[in-house]
């Protein structure tokens, strides 16, 4: 019984993706949506990322600094670990489950309300793929946004670490700190976390968009979606990060 | 002209539609009946195939609409429009934009020649000056003439509305109705519209089906159907106390 439902699940969000990658039927009008979901999706989450990123990073260099305190460990220790907590967890992962919350809860409620607002059955009527109108832009406009949000994450992540660490807190002096953060880096790192970024903003956007669609009901339903939404999404983010990890850095 | 032959639909093995064959005639407005839950309106999505039908034929004009693929069925669907129950336009466009949405679409119309046709299509439904507005700015009424400035936008040979003016007071949902015979019989469409309001079958109803539980019971003009032996009929079209005593006497 619950493999039915998993498996009939699985089938009908597959199915929808088949849908939402079909040929468009209209690049022009295509090409509009995408635009107006980058701001809507992407330039409007600069500033919670900017936000969180500053005090992820601040946070993480204390953190680092009082666990560390022991003479034996040199203080640029602090600046590499920050710098490698932020690239390899946080801006990728920790924006992703943020971004999950924001992006994620937006997609599922503003389907949800097309479809119980038969929206959805007025794009079908008039022959148009609803799924692809509604989805392609969205997954379109994430796919490419989320990568810069997550080089901007790492950016000011690592400078507020640098800033609270250094200029208010004083756990480590602004040399060591710096010399700490260019210490054995290894680029591959942020290849690893883009890659990260852009399954992330896969599933965010499909699995969203997923419970939106196939909402039945009203209103309270459309919120209930949203929830799922959310929740779905984070709790995927979190298995592919161990299946990315695993497979990206050994 | 649409004819439906023994169709059939349910949903989890529950039927909703048991049977139903009817032919819905062009240039005039085909009324569907019934009790709010009779299947009115999956009637009419399973007729323009926004649900799945489990048995039955779908003819629009000699196209056996509902064994058409994907592709071909949306040829057929840029002939249709239809009004939904809460209007369905979409909330994050303008009235413009609304009523444009299936010339961007469908069209290669230039940029003039598409707000020409949307100018030309909201004066048809007597909305002026509210281009620029946004659907939750407008009335229920308003709405509903926007829906339909949409749904003929494209010049459609077919015209389905699914509870034309529910929410509506008694003096706009006539307006809506008289708007809606008006233009099937401008540009000889073929209408179908789904009502539980007496006094619409009364002012529009030129051919009137009448389903309840999913079954058709009857059909006929409005002139045949105060008249009408069928017992659920009556009961129907004289629900209130009043006019059934009217009718004993
Ligand atoms: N998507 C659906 N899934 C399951 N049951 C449905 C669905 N849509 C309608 N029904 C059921 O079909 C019956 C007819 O509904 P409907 O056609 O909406 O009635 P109405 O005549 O008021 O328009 C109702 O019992 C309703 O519960
Ligand atoms: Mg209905």
């Amino acid at each position: 019984m619950l493999i039915d439902r998993g498996l009939e699940t699985i089938g009908r969000y597959f199915i929808l993706l088949g849908k939402v990658f079909s040929k468009p039927e209209k690049t022009s009008v295509y090409y509009k949506q995408t635009m107006r979901e980058l701001v809507y999706l992407g330039v409007n989450s600069i500033g919670i990322t900017a936000i969180i990123s500053f005090f992820m990073g601040a946070a993480i260099t204390l953190q680092t600094a009082y666990n560390t305190e022991n003479p034996i460990y040199p203080a640029y220790l602090i600046g590499l670990g920050c710098r490698d907590s932020i690239i390899l967890e946080f801006s990728s992962t920790i924006v992703a489950l943020i971004l999950a919350g924001k992006v994620g809860s937006n997609i599922a409620s503003e389907i949800g309300t097309m479809r119980v607002t038969e929206q959805i059955d007025a794009l079908e009527i008039m022959g148009v793929n609803s799924a692809s109108y509604l989805i392609l832009p969205k997954m379109i406009a994430t796919l490419l946004f989320n990568p810069f949000l997550t080089l901007l994450s790492i950016i000011i992540g690592i400078f507020g670490g640098w800033f609270v660490g250094t200029q208010i807190v004083g756990v480590i002096t602004s040399e060591q700190f710096i010399y700490g953060i260019q210490y054995a880096f290894i680029p591959y790192y942020i290849t690893y976390s883009l890659i990260k970024t852009v399954v992330f903003a896969f599933l965010i956007t499909s699995i969203s968009a997923y419970q939106g669609y196939f909402v039945k009901g009203g209103s309270l339903e459309v919120g209930q979606a949203s929830t799922k939404a959310v929740v779905y999404s984070s709790v995927y983010i979190l298995m592919f990060n161990v299946i990315l990890t695993q497979m990206l850095l050994t | 002209m649409i004819t439906v032959k023994n169709l059939y639909k349910s949903f989890n093995g529950k039927e909703v539609l048991t049977d139903i064959s009817v032919t819905f005639e062009p240039g005039k407005t085909n009324l569907i009946i019934g009790q709010s839950g009779s299947g009115k309106t999956v009637l009419l999505k399973s007729i323009v195939g926004l649900h799945e039908i489990d048995r039955g034929e779908i003819w629009f004009g000699d196209v056996p609409f509902n064994k058409l693929g994907f592709r071909e069925k949306k040829e057929i669907r840029k002939q249709m429009g239809m009004l939904f129950q809460g209007s369905a336009l979409f909330d994050s466009m303008t009235v413009e934009q609304n009523v444009r949405f299936p010339l961007d679409m469908f069209t290669n119309m230039t940029m003039k020649e598409k707000i020409k046709r949307v100018n030309f299509c909201l004066d048809r439904v007597n909305i002026h000056n509210a281009n620029h507005l946004y659907p939750s700015e407008l009335s229920g009424g308003m709405r509903k003439r926007v829906a339909i400035a949409r749904a003929i936008a494209l010049n459609p040979k077919y015209l389905m509305c699914d509870e034309p003016n529910s929410g509506l007071d008694p003096i706009t949902a006539n307006l809506i109705d008289a708007l809606i015979k008006e233009i099937t019989e401008e540009y000889s469409m073929t209408t179908i519209i789904n009502t539980h309001d007496m006094n619409s079958v009364m002012e529009i109803g030129e051919k009137i089906i009448f389903i309840s539980e999913g079954i058709k019971y009857w059909e006929g003009s409005k002139y045949e159907i105060l008249n009408s032996t069928c017992e659920k009929l009556n009961d129907f079209v004289f629900a209130n106390s009043l006019a059934k005593q009217l009718i004993r006497k």
